[in-house]
């Protein structure tokens, strides 16, 4: 490597299978080219006309398999789409392992992702091992075979830069990989991936040993089937299972046979199979044999989702059928309910929940008891065999089968010595390093000390230090005297360094005027000196909803329409102050960014945000339009950089802000908002979420310390006037005609036409921001007169979906 | 009263917009092509040609400026003869044969060219920048109503149901493909030197000389398409039935048409080909401009059929401009009442199968109308057209080469 940084600008994914193709998807949507080969099809896959041109050196025909493959990737649409936006299929490269293979050697790290066969694998490897380049990083996906074998013929060269990286399907989706060294990959090169995997490509990971299966999928799988047996022996409905295994028990809200049905049956079989092969010592080996009407289902061509039929099976419409599996016939799916899941789903804290759970007698706590119990006792088996560290086991169940929390975190919420005894008068031999543990008066997996989180180590009985990740900031761990202000809106800390972070915690941080008040109080900060920059964010799921509309409705119910305008004003204002504050803002969204969310984003200086924020101004779907200075962002965004001195017509330009408010455009990832307008590509797109709120404080940071200059506001937006007006409104009197839009759909256009246009103004002339600001209130507080604004958002506040009226 | 004749007629082979042959073909140069060769089958000498007028639907941009003005130029044609580009959106082709027609009957010149050339390739529906009146938009948006729509509207209103428009559309794309098989449009047509740029830096020279619009369907496939303009699901009965299938093709083309003095024409040896008798035209409400052609063509009768002694029964062929099968569908039930059959229309297929260049397209009928009445020693000939923003525009042709 001759002293130059290790780092990956391009890859080559060898095997253009389901998976090749989703982590090549991920790998381009994080920015890294990607080769993706595959062979060149065999003459069973090929017409006669097709045969001929293959052999004739059509590149088309050669590189099928890969093309296809891509197409298919690209035709995925949510709730799993493999690219974040189909742009990013631009920095995928195709091509095939004749014509193509030496091109690897500009690669710098090799994926191979052919099928799960050793003697085809090691074939690859071979030929990896002769064309790779020096520096590279050659790793397979393989979700079960041996990493180590896989490579006994290859150079030591290669063996020392060789892993396992397993990653889980959906790529973009699923947060684990584990990466599993070989006894003789070079340490930095491991800790290299590490560190590229979770920040580059935002993955959590988990390193693994060399054992069948690895960490998540050996004790998924198991106890899925563990779940299967126990349904057959204590006589449970397919229906009641899923009620009972999903989130009550801190699984995914798929439970078990959903996320069998996606998973695909003959998967599951397949990966059962090999532990079942591959790991004789297994107290728990026949439990991963596959019930008879489970291979029966397989035998049919019951697979699942791809197959439309599995475990469940759509109908015609809202028909939905699922399993008996003792006739093997499907019948309307049911939803059981039992007492003790009613008070389940009451309770937040999952390991709260669980404990109240199993102790309940009812059908759905016994069962309930029955799976943990079971599955509990089998984890603390597979340590040290699989894994050394309870945290790793739980990380990987987190984050490879989304668990609300991880086994033995659960098994501390139970409270381990009582369950301990509850699981031995069951019959149940729970292992001896479980055991030492509480004969040693340790009575935790995990403990907290002096704001040290410890595990407790299994194998050596000690308590060790977990390792934060520093650039994890989570508001709520931060000491008590960093909170500078709060009130029920919002709170604002001190991040160190001189930076500030604004904190909405309202309900799906919706904008009130008491989150508005603390969003001054910042900027009061800021302007005062006492910071340097700022940073808008949260720990939540999802930055912000927009207005509390809640709020809107009461006041428009009350005919205080003076109060919700007074509102419109001051959420302007702040935006506007923090928009020219000399101090630098930089917001740091994830998920749900919508309306008012957006609109704090779109008047930050920088937006450094999660890869899966999904935003857009929705005004239009409760009936108004974005009054927060979004309208007018979305005017300057879309016509930033034109050049009005040889008279461009803004027209195309405008069309685009107006249509993307009027139709609630929604961008679904980062990328996406890029692409879409909505953020700029100086904007910072950050793969682990985990770590927004950290690099945001860098970005502006950064920035004060350049000395970021926000301008003044705007005096001379140019325009397009009344002529640009008519023809948005001729485009939305079309829409109506064709039965797009409804009549209300196209009096709120026609209002936001008004402002894109620039009001009474012609083309040529222009406006200031501020005129914008009070065109966009006008509008908002005209259309809370309407009884048909009103209906969506009471219909938006029940359903929590737009009304279309 | 002075006489005018047509002495010869000919137009490119019509390419498919946006992916067709013609995609990098300016609309001018395609213009001056047809001209030059259009003088060229004549065999006249063009310090002869006094005016020629263009038609153009959209004359802006690569057909803005006068494009009639600049054809002249490309197609290597003196500075002596002044040219016009007229707009009548569909009906731009025939209004400047007509053009052409007056002038020289009126004595403002004795021989002239009336043609029309349109690249939608290049130049979109509406022109590039749309900015339409706001007391129009506030008042009468019809006026701006996007030409699907109006076919829609003409289906719910005359219940013109997407069975009957695809069978239409598979009946125009049989007859066209027949036709093509058949090679009936090969003399008509002037081959075009022309070329693309592949995109690599290559400009890539080729010759275009057949129709490329037209592909055999199925009715299977016609069904299978999803609505092109409106939502199916609005809840309006019968809405949502104009598909891509069931509609005209964009295109590109090129057309003329050379009228002259019959003395002139006599003097210089030149042998009648036709006669265009008579044009009128017709308005109606923006938001069904499809039914044009079934006000249109009764009104030209009226005024010219009349004195003739021919009525709708008399008329050997029909070019209908095909914009969209659901007005296609509607004006025919109107002509076949007053006895013109459904095989006059359209023989070799229309617009649906071959494409419609907007401008050019009055021109491109005319041409082809007079090479089918001359190929089967037919006599009189209507080319009718509907016209965005609520018209209908029809001319009556007599056959001279009998």
């Amino acid at each position: 490597m001759s002293g130059t940084k290790q780092t990956i600008r391009k890859a080559a994914v060898l095997g253009s299978g389901v998976m090749g193709m989703a982590i090549a998807s991920h790998l381009a949507g994080c920015g890294i080219e990607c080769l993706v080969l595959d062979i060149v099809p065999f003459d069973n896959m090929l017409s006669e006309k097709d045969r001929a041109k293959r052999d004739k050196g059509d590149k088309a025909v050669r590189n099928k398999m890969a093309q296809d493959a891509l197409d298919k990737a690209l035709k995925l649409t949510p709730p799993a789409p493999a690219f974040f936006t189909p742009v990013d299929a631009k920095l995928i490269k195709l091509g095939n392992f004749e014509d193509d293979f030496e091109k690897i050697g500009s690669c710098d790290w090799i994926i191979e992702v052919v099928v799960e066969r050793m003697d085809i694998k090691k074939q690859v490897l071979a030929k990896v091992d002769k064309y790779r380049a020096p520096h590279s990083i050659i790793s397979t996906n393989t979700s079960g075979l041996s990493v180590i074998k896989m490579v006994e013929d290859c150079s030591p060269e290669m063996r020392s830069h060789f892993m396992g990286t397993h990653f889980f399907n959906p790529v973009r989706f699923m947060k684990l990989l584990e990466i599993i060294p070989h006894p003789e990959t070079k340490p930095e090169l491991l800790a290299f991936v590490e560190q590229f995997c979770t920040e580059r490509l935002g993955k959590g990971v988990v390193m693994a040993k060399d054992t069948p299966n690895f960490i998540a999928n050996r004790i998924g799988v198991q106890s899925m089937f563990l779940t299967l047996q126990k349904m057959q022996e204590l006589d449970y409905s397919i229906t009641e299972v899923d009620a009972i295994c999903g989130k009550p028990i801190g699984n995914a809200s798929s439970a078990v046979f959903k996320t069998a049905d996606l998973v695909g049956l003959d998967t599951l079989k397949h990966v059962a199979q090999t532990v079942y092969d591959h790991c004789p010592q297994d107290e728990s080996r026949e439990s991963f044999q596959s019930p008879a009407f489970l291979a029966k289902m397989v035998e049919k061509g019951w697979l699942g989702r791809k197959a439309d039929s599995g475990f469940y099976k759509r109908g015609k419409g809202k028909d939905r059928f699922v399993l008996d599996w003792k006739t093997m016939e499907y019948k309307a799916e049911d939803s059981p309910s039992f007492p003790s899941l009613e008070k389940a789903e009451e309770t937040k804290d999952p390991g709260k929940r669980l404990k109240a759970l199993v102790a309940s007698d009812d059908r759905a706590g016994r069962f309930a008891w029955a799976i943990t119990s079971n599955s509990l006792v089998y984890v603390a088996h597979r340590i040290p065999e699989i894994a050394d560290r309870v945290h790793d086991v739980d990380q990987a169940m987190c984050w490879g089968f989304n668990r609300e929390i991880g086994p033995f975190a659960s098994w501390d919420a139970l409270g381990v010595r009582a369950s301990v005894e509850r699981m031995q008068k069951d019959g149940l031999s729970v292992p001896s390093n479980v055991l030492t543990m509480l004969e040693k008066g340790n009575e935790s997996f995990y403990k907290e000390e002096a704001g040290v989180r410890y595990q407790y180590d299994l194998v050596n009985h000690t308590y060790l230090p977990i390792e934060e990740d520093k650039k994890v900031i989570i508001l709520k761990k931060l000491p008590k005297q960093q909170k500078v202000a709060s009130n029920d809106g919002g709170s604002l800390w001190d991040l160190g360094d001189g930076c500030l972070l604004f904190e909405m915690h309202t309900k799906m941080n919706a904008v009130d005027n008491e989150t508005i008040a603390m969003q001054n109080q910042a900027m009061d900060l800021l302007d005062a000196g006492k910071y340097k920059a700022l940073v808008l964010a949260n720990n939540s799921k999802n930055f912000s909803v927009g207005a509390n509309l809640m709020l809107v409705f009461m006041a428009v119910q009350n005919n205080s329409l003076d109060e919700v305008e007074k509102m419109a004003k001051a959420f302007q204002d702040a935006n506007m102050r923090m928009k020219y504050s000399p101090a630098p803002v930089v917001a740091a969204p994830i998920g749900y960014t919508f309306g008012g969310g957006l609109e704090l984003c779109l008047h930050s200086h920088r937006v450094v945000g999660a890869a899966e924020t999904y935003c857009g101004l929705v005004e239009v779907g409760v009936g108004l339009i974005p009054a927060a200075g979004g309208t007018k962002e979305f005017i300057l965004r879309f016509t930033e950089g034109v050049d009005m001195s040889n008279r461009p017509s803004l027209l195309p330009f405008l069309r685009n802000a107006f249509e993307s408010i009027a139709t609630a455009k929604v961008a679904s990832s980062f990328g996406q908002a890029v692409e879409f307008g909505f953020f700029r590509h100086q904007d910072v797109m950050v793969p682990n979420a985990e770590y927004r709120i950290a690099r945001a404080k860098e970005v502006a940071l950064g920035l004060a310390a350049v000395g970021y200059d926000p301008g003044r506001p705007r005096e001379d937006i140019p325009v397009i006037g009344e002529s640009g007006t008519a023809a948005f409104m001729i485009a939305i009197d079309g829409m109506k005609d064709a039965g797009w839009a409804s009549e209300h759909d196209q009096k709120i256009a026609n209002k936001l036409a008004y402002i894109v246009g620039g009001g009474k103004r012609a083309e040529g002339q222009t406006i200031t921001e501020q005129e914008l600001l009070d065109l966009e209130r006008e509008a908002f507080m005209s259309l809370l007169g309407e009884e048909k604004t009103l209906e969506r958002i009471q219909y938006m506040l029940m359903n929590n979906k737009p009304l279309r009226n | 009263m002075r006489e005018a004749v047509i002495v010869g007629a000919c137009r490119t082979a019509v390419g498919k917009a946006q992916r067709g042959s013609l995609v990098h073909t300016r609309p001018d140069d395609m213009g001056g092509a047809v001209l030059k060769a259009l003088v060229e089958r004549v065999g006249v000498d063009p310090k002869e040609i006094e005016d020629v007028v263009m038609g153009c639907a959209m004359p802006e941009a690569e057909q803005g400026m006068n494009v009639a003005r600049l054809c002249v130029h490309l197609g290597g044609l003196p500075n002596e003869i002044s040219a016009m580009t007229v707009n009548r959106y569909c009906a731009s082709g025939l209004q400047s044969i007509w053009q052409v027609q007056t002038s020289i009957v009126t004595g403002s010149i004795d021989a002239g060219i009336g043609g029309g050339t349109e690249t939608m390739s290049m130049i979109p529906m509406g022109g590039n920048k749309i900015v339409p009146n706001i007391r129009l938009a506030h008042e009468f948006p019809q006026a701006y109503m996007s030409m699907g729509q109006t076919a829609e509207n003409v289906a719910m209103r005359y219940g013109i149901s997407r069975e009957e428009q695809d069978q239409f559309a598979f009946e125009s794309q049989n007859r066209a493909v027949a036709a093509l098989e058949r090679g009936d449009f090969k003399e008509q047509i002037t081959p075009l030197r022309t070329f693309k740029y592949d995109g690599a830096g290559n400009k890539v020279e080729f010759v275009f000389d057949t129709d490329e619009c037209p592909r055999a369907s199925t009715l299977e496939a016609l069904a299978k398409l999803k609505p092109a303009f409106a939502n199916p699901k609005s809840g309006k009965e019968n809405h949502g039935t104009v598909t891509a299938g069931n509609s005209s093709q964009m295109s590109d083309g090129a057309a003329a048409v050379m009228l002259m003095e019959a003395g002139k024409a006599k003097a210089l040896g030149l042998k009648p080909i036709a006669k265009m008798h008579g044009f009128a035209t017709a308005g109606l409400h923006p938001d069904e401009m499809g039914i044009g052609p079934a006000l249109a063509v009764p009104k030209l009768m009226e005024r010219f059929g009349k004195p003739l002694g021919i009525t709708l029964a008399d008329i050997d062929c029909m070019e209908l401009n095909e914009a969209f099968a659901s007005q296609s569908l509607y004006c025919i039930r109107g002509f076949e009442k007053e006895g013109l059959t459904r095989d006059r229309i359209n023989p070799n297929g229309g617009a649906i199968a071959l494409g419609h260049p907007l401008g050019c397209t009055g021109s491109k009928l005319t041409t082809q109308l007079l090479y089918w009445l001359r190929d089967h020693k037919k006599r009189w000939g209507i080319v009718t057209m509907c016209i965005g923003g609520g018209m209908g525009a029809a001319g009556l042709f007599e056959n001279l080469d009998l």
